[in-house]
């Protein structure tokens, strides 16, 4: 008894084509949207006080330091307490409507509550000071943020993305004197630089070890 | 005398393995018409009402564990491991049988394997499942349980390949697909006569669906029996080493009382002896449920207690060489921790697992008791409970004395531990039963080749 | 209306093997013996070769295993050389393990799909299924089929010289569409 039309011989290669591309679309799917590429990169909470950063890093130059105290010298960079938005801000713009709620905190003493945009899981240990005592620059993890109105990440911050750096042949460092600029062009010998950095101070990048970074 | 005629080997190994005179339609008729028949017996409804019931506690207790994490369970510091380890490696282990039944029973040409082959293959493939269930939920975040693989992902992390619980995962991931495809292989050519008999229109197609087309000609034949002869060469090393795998997960730690190297061969033994004890369960009942003694014979469940007898002394030679070495060793830790697992506060897990495994099975040295089938049934129950009281002699009693007194402490299993467990049991005979339902149990194509008129050539023999 | 060929039924194994060594020594070349489980000796009775399948599984084998071991090399010598208690990074023998299960793995693939490649299965529509009477074939019927792209194919003298090696229920298939 016949039970199938003949068309259905074609079926070994309709089943293939169509194994293959729901594969491959699947796949393709997962690796886009599932990746921190997709689902963290441009993040950008609104903050409870306006504060730009192209205006007061970018426009008017400050350092990253002058807020960011920690950042040298601790695991973690710092978010300013109201105390260093007040020390202009005494005497500049002081009845913006914008900084009602800086002057708020001021008076009440309690913090502003800042969105924190850059966040590592717990089971990772990142310092700042190690790396930017090593010449890694700000802009390298965090982008240009001289030019940011509102704060938004910029790279996945993914483990695979920390690895790609830690196991490049070349780190990516600077002289240290250098590591806030965010305009910064390799010199010419920078090739030189970095080898001779690396002569120095050895190449202690963590790359084998998992205790590391999960400790 | 009715039968003066000299009988040929072929005929009298036949009488033995199907008696009462069978030809091929008869065959065909009975064992295809188990899955063809109009009613389905009362008995397998209980069961698979049942069946469904555990399978509802499963689904529930997994549930749970998974929104909840692995602090459900009784595990505790020091015994990191405990049931879901003891179930993974006895579900594993009763998994053993069907490959080794179908694959190196097959290269022996041993045809009584014949009548319990698809049985045992289709009983492997479930049980694999229950077992690969373990490695799955015991990670705790399931979500994450594709870490296993080696594929790309956000962390530019891969397995680490010299870790034995990796190579167990490999191991019992390619056991499950190599023996689905020799299921499946074996089911084409009887999918085929499903079809072919089939009475509505829509049990052909599904049938014919999964027959592929299959038209029995010489020329697919001719490849096909290389095909099937090939898959049982290769699941031959392979079901050995599975088991020798899931024991590295023991004997490459630096515990003592695991870290032997007796480990892996005494583990495949233990792995064959209670699928052997699984399959002697689940055909007694199929074949009194079905009627089908004359073709699962008393012949079959005798050769598959000789297999239990021996397997069952290689144990219990594993279990006195355990202490021997670990006396011989000299080596305090080793010696304490055989004296703790026969005299220590869990005592009785040793000597159920000793009385189950090496005790019961000295019947079998009797035919009388090889044939006796409630004795069978018992017996191979018990095994399968003696085989799971040894891997919880080897994980809980080895762990709960470490090193240090200090962190000497018990082992409680809670309500979690003993329901994931027994669901596990709904997840198996649900599979199970459903098959039964709908495929042949006994491979139509393969009892037939028992019959002396399949061989063209049994005239000319002696 | 295509013919596809001539179907006859023989009454066992031992006659299906007569009639094929007929057919083989005939001179006929495109036929198959059709049976309920594969018959020993056949393949001598058709004259056919050896299966080109033991190849096939090689292949895949041979792949498998270089896939594993160059898979677990790359992982832990190039891609991402991680310090593990102080283990080497190119420890081959504990390669072995997963080596040896790929290999198993890529074997079995090449022996199922590489079957079912030779067999062009799966084929659900054959001409052989207009017959109602071949359906027993998976049961407990033998059946000759010659196809009609035999050399040799003449519908008289076929379905005649069937007739005269013992064949019965003899009949003409053909394609109805």
């Amino acid at each position: 008894m016949q039970l199938f039309p003949r068309w259905t011989n074609n079926f070994p290669g309709i089943f293939l084509i169509g194994i293959f591309l729901l594969l491959f679309s699947l796949s393709s799917f997962i690796w886009y949207y599932g990746s921190p590429y997709y689902t963290d990169v441009g993040y950008a909470p609104t903050q409870p006080v306006p504060y730009s950063h192209k205006l007061h890093a970018g426009d008017m130059g400050i350092d990253c330091r002058y807020c960011h105290v920690g950042v040298e010298q601790s695991y973690s960079a710092v978010i300013p307490p109201t105390e260093t938005c007040m020390g202009c801000h005494t005497y500049v713009k002081t009845d913006s409507e914008k900084l009602k709620l800086v002057r708020e905190s001021w008076e009440t003493g309690k913090p502003i509550e800042w969105i924190k945009v850059h966040m590592l899981p717990e089971y990772a240990y990142f310092n700042h000071s190690v790396h930017v005592n090593s010449g890694v620059a700000c802009i390298s993890c965090h982008g240009n943020i001289a030019e940011m109105e509102v704060v938004y990440q910029v790279k996945p911050l993914s483990m695979d993305w920390c690895l790609d750096c830690h196991r490049s042949d070349t780190p990516e460092i600077r002289p240290k004197n250098e590591v806030t600029n965010m305009y910064w062009t390799p010199p010419a010998d920078y090739d030189n630089f970095v080898s001779s950095w690396v002569e120095q101070h050895g190449d202690e990048r963590p790359v084998g070890d998992c205790q590391k970074c999960h400790r | 005398m009715m039968n003066n005629k000299i009988k040929s080997k072929a005929e009298i190994r036949a009488e033995k393995l199907l008696p009462g005179n069978q030809d091929f339609t008869t065959l065909t008729d009975d064992i295809a018409g188990v899955p063809e028949q109009k009613k389905t017996p009362i008995q397998w409804w209980l069961l698979f009402g049942l069946a469904l019931s555990l399978l509802a506690i499963f689904a529930g207790s997994v549930g749970f564990l998974i929104w909840e994490g692995t602090g459900i369970w009784g595990i505790n510091n020091p015994v990191f491991w405990g049931w879901a380890i003891i179930n993974f490696v006895w579900w594993v282990g009763i998994g053993h049988a069907g490959t080794l039944i179908s694959a190196i029973l097959h290269l022996f040409r041993q045809n009584w394997r014949n009548a319990i082959n698809r049985f045992a293959e289709t009983m492997t493939l479930f049980a694999v499942i229950c077992a690969l269930v373990f490695p799955g939920i015991h990670v705790g975040r399931i979500w994450v349980a594709y870490w296993f693989l080696p594929i790309p992902n956000q962390m530019g992390m891969w397995p680490n390949m010299r870790s034995p619980l990796i190579w167990d995962f490999f191991a019992v991931f390619t056991y499950f697909t190599v023996s689905l495809l020799f299921w499946y292989t074996g089911l084409i050519p009887d999918l085929a006569t499903l079809r072919d008999r089939a009475k509505t229109n829509l049990k052909r197609k599904i049938y014919g669906f999964f027959a592929l087309g299959w038209r029995g000609g010489n020329r697919q034949w001719q490849h096909y029996e290389l095909a099937y002869l090939v898959l049982a060469g290769i699941s031959t090393p392979l079901v050995l080493s599975v088991h020798s795998v899931v024991s590295s997960d023991f004997a490459t730690s630096v515990i003592p009382g695991w870290h032997t190297t007796i480990f892996p061969p005494y583990f495949v033994a233990g792995a064959i002896y209670s699928g052997f004890g699984m399959v002697m369960t689940l055909s007694i009942i199929a074949r009194k449920v079905y009627n089908l003694g004359h073709i699962i014979t008393l012949e079959h469940l005798d050769k598959m207690a000789q297999i239990m007898l021996l397997t069952g002394c290689m144990v219990g030679y594993a279990y006195s060489m355990e202490f021997f070495v670990a006396w011989y060793s000299g080596n305090a830790y080793e010696s304490f921790a055989f004296v703790n697992r026969a005299l220590g506060p869990y005592w009785w897990g040793y000597w159920a697992m000793i009385f189950c495994n090496v005790v019961v099975p000295q019947f079998f040295w009797f035919e009388r008791y090889r044939r006796h089938i409630p004795f069978l049934f018992i017996t191979s129950i018990l095994v399968n409970i003696g085989m799971w009281f040894e891997r919880f002699v080897i994980v809980v009693i080895t762990l709960h004395r470490d090193f240090m007194p200090g962190a000497w402490a018990m082992y409680n299993p809670t309500i979690f531990d003993v329901s994931i467990y027994i669901g596990t049991f709904g997840l198996f005979f649900t599979g199970f039963l459903l098959f039964l339902r709908f495929l042949p149990m006994v491979s139509i194509a393969e009892a037939k080749l028992v019959l002396p008129e399949s061989n063209p050539h049994h005239g000319h023999e002696e | 209306m295509n013919t596809y060929g001539v179907i006859a039924r023989f009454n066992d194994p031992v006659e299906l093997v007569h009639a094929a060594e007929k057919i083989r020594d005939a001179g006929f070349t495109d036929f198959d013996c059709h049976s309920p489980f594969p018959i020993h000796g056949m393949d001598d009775a058709m004259g056919l070769k050896r299966s080109k399948l033991g190849y096939v599984i090689g292949a895949m084998g041979l792949t498998g295993a270089l896939f594993g071991f160059g898979l677990q090399t790359w992982i832990h010598s190039i891609e991402y050389p991680m310090n593990i208690s102080g283990k080497p990074f190119f420890a081959y023998p504990a390669y072995a393990i997963i080596t040896f299960e790929l290999m198993v793995l890529f074997s079995a693939f090449g022996a199922v799909f590489g079957m079912m490649y030779f067999n062009s299965i799966p084929r659900f529509h054959h001409p052989v299924f207009y017959s109602d009477k071949f359906s027993r074939v998976t049961s407990d019927a033998f059946y000759v089929s010659i196809e009609i792209s035999d050399p040799k194919y003449n519908e008289q003298e076929v379905k005649s010289f069937l007739d005269k090696i013992g064949g019965t229920d003899i009949e003409v298939l053909k394609d109805e569409n």
